[in-house]
């Protein structure tokens, strides 16, 4: 069969037709499960195996160390309370920063006077990377909450604001041409081009923004938390419980994932316009 | 070179003396138009016709008001041109097309910049949209379009903003053979149907011939000066492959090239 699109578009109307055996073997779902079925089924046979000793849980010990925990109270609070606890550092931190590095990265691509002011100071911290703030925010700050979500701030406030100014910076000029032929002003040119125009990149900052978020999470969490996933992590291997480490993994993965698919909702909302690509 | 129309139909647009130097890294300079003197009537059909990197996007660009000439100047209806602004409509090479507004969103732009009250302009925007033939995409978003129809957009988001002039910047220069050729039927059937005073600077000899009444030919070559001038007299609508057509069209051929 030749593989013009219209033929493509036959191709898969047959597959769905009548059920062949290569038709099944190379069906997408199919292999999706054959992915993750050999991922878990190799993971419990290298646990069960002791290839590393006692310090890999099976699968099922660790969902049922996680099923475990949101039953019973561990250090304080349940299962929601350690998740919760952590999600909220982020939602601070992460809203913090976004709310000022945004307008921030905006304002500074749109006045030259601005730009020169910031920029300076931006550039000298911004090659810094986050963690690095770890120790001496607790010398700030001491071990509270204060510390962690201005860890997360820092992290995140940089792509945040890197992408807002970019965003702008790399509209196509003649777009302005465009509103000053139709007889537009400047604020035309900000309102009509500039913010629409940078949507996409903000929310690719957002975006990047959130997955450091969590990344400084850990850090600030693993360093010093009486609560949180970062805590579980920490004293699964404190204690020695593989099953409690790699649950904290899997959760603070599950969270990470939670939050970008938000963002992503968000954005297909704010921006109807933009070209989707499947699977990103 | 002066024009003196013979009949004399009332001047639109009127070029005096345009020059353009540009000045690159800093302190080379570059003449990019020189000595240019363009009148343009009420209603014509004017084609600017030079081959790539001759200054006649630049000429466009000032006549737009979007560049300033370093000497000379440009008026219309007698007024000095001193900016851009709504008064000329003009058509990108690059479509430049808003692609966070819809089909709707783009036509009605500049009526919306003017303060135009939402039902009126979207009721002349529709007209405009109707008039390219899109009116079943009003609601699509420029990525959903093809080229042809992206310039259709363009062309009729400079028309909705009743320009006295429409200026074309090499408008079809990114379609493909076929589609520029339908496109250049549909310029000549939508100029018909709402008059405008036009120029269109392309560097499609047999687009110009089939759209122009004159044809403004410029050297191959920096700064781009006006190298000869033709009326083209022949009945609309015209077919490309005409006897008369193609007479010319070797005429203005053999002139190109000796400056090639």
């Amino acid at each position: 069969m030749s593989s013009s699109i219209a033929n493509e578009t036959v191709g898969t109307a047959n597959a769905k037709e009548g059920i062949t055996l290569h038709g099944f073997l190379t069906n997408t779902w199919f292999l999706y499960a054959v992915s993750l079925c050999g991922f878990f089924f190799l993971w419990d046979r290298v646990a069960y195996l002791q290839i590393f000793g006692d310090s890999l849980a099976r699968p099922h010990v660790v969902a049922q160390k996680l099923y475990t925990l949101s039953q019973v109270k561990f250090a304080g609070t349940n299962l929601a309370g350690h998740i919760w606890a952590s999600t909220q550092r982020v939602l601070i931190g992460f809203g913090l920063a976004s709310v000022i590095a945004v307008p921030l990265g905006l304002f500074m691509s749109l006045n030259q006077h601005v730009n020169a002011l910031v920029k300076p100071i931006f550039d000298l911290f911004k090659p810094m990377p986050p963690i690095a703030w770890v120790s001496i925010s607790i010398l700030w700050f001491g071990i509270g909450e204060f510390s962690k979500i201005f860890i997360i701030a820092i992290g995140t406030f940089v792509p945040c604001l890197l992408n807002a100014y970019n965003g702008i910076r790399l509209i196509e000029p003649e777009l302005y041409d465009v509103i000053r032929v139709l007889g537009g002003n400047r604020k035309d040119e900000i309102f009509q081009v500039s913010f629409p125009a940078s949507f996409p990149a903000i929310f690719a900052g957002l975006q990047i923004s959130l997955s450091v978020a969590w990344t400084c999470l850990l850090a600030a969490e693993l360093m010093n938390a009486r609560n949180g996933m970062g805590f579980l992590i920490k004293r699964g291997m404190d204690t020695h419980d593989p099953a409690l480490v790699l649950g904290g993994m899997v959760l603070i993965a599950a969270m990470a994932w939670l939050s970008s698919l938000l963002i992503s909702l968000l954005e297909r909302k704010c921006c109807p316009w933009k070209r989707s690509i499947d699977n990103l | 070179m002066t024009t003196a129309g013979t009949a004399c139909p009332p001047l639109k647009i009127h070029c005096e003396d345009i020059s353009k130097t540009f000045i690159q890294k800093g302190h080379i300079g570059v003449p990019v138009v020189r000595d240019i003197n363009l009148d343009v009537e009420e209603n014509e059909f004017l084609v600017v016709l030079g081959p790539g990197q001759c200054g006649k996007s630049t000429l466009l660009r000032i006549i737009a008001g979007l560049e300033t000439p370093d000497t000379g100047y440009v008026t219309l209806d007698g007024d000095p041109v001193t900016g851009p602004g709504p008064d000329r409509g003009l058509v990108f090479q690059g479509y430049m097309l808003f692609a966070w507004e819809t089909v709707m969103g783009n036509v009605e732009m500049g009526l919306k910049l003017r303060g135009i009250p939402k039902k009126e302009r979207q009721a002349i925007a529709r007209h405009y949209i109707k008039l390219v033939g899109l009116e079943d995409f009003e609601k699509h978003y420029p990525h959903q379009l093809s080229g042809g129809m992206k310039q259709r957009v363009g062309i009729a988001r400079a028309y909705a903003n009743s320009p006295k002039v429409m200026l074309l910047d090499e408008p079809f220069g990114q379609l493909d053979a076929q589609t520029r050729m339908y496109m250049q039927h549909e310029t000549a059937r939508i100029w018909e149907h709402e008059k405008r005073t036009v120029i269109f600077v392309t560097n499609n000899i047999d687009e110009a011939l089939f759209l122009a009444d004159r044809i403004i030919l410029m050297e191959g070559k920096l700064p781009g000066r006006i190298k000869k001038e033709y009326v083209i007299d022949f009945p609309r609508p015209r077919d490309h492959a005409h006897k008369s057509i193609l007479e010319l069209r070797a005429v203005i051929t053999a002139e190109t090239e000796l400056v090639l």
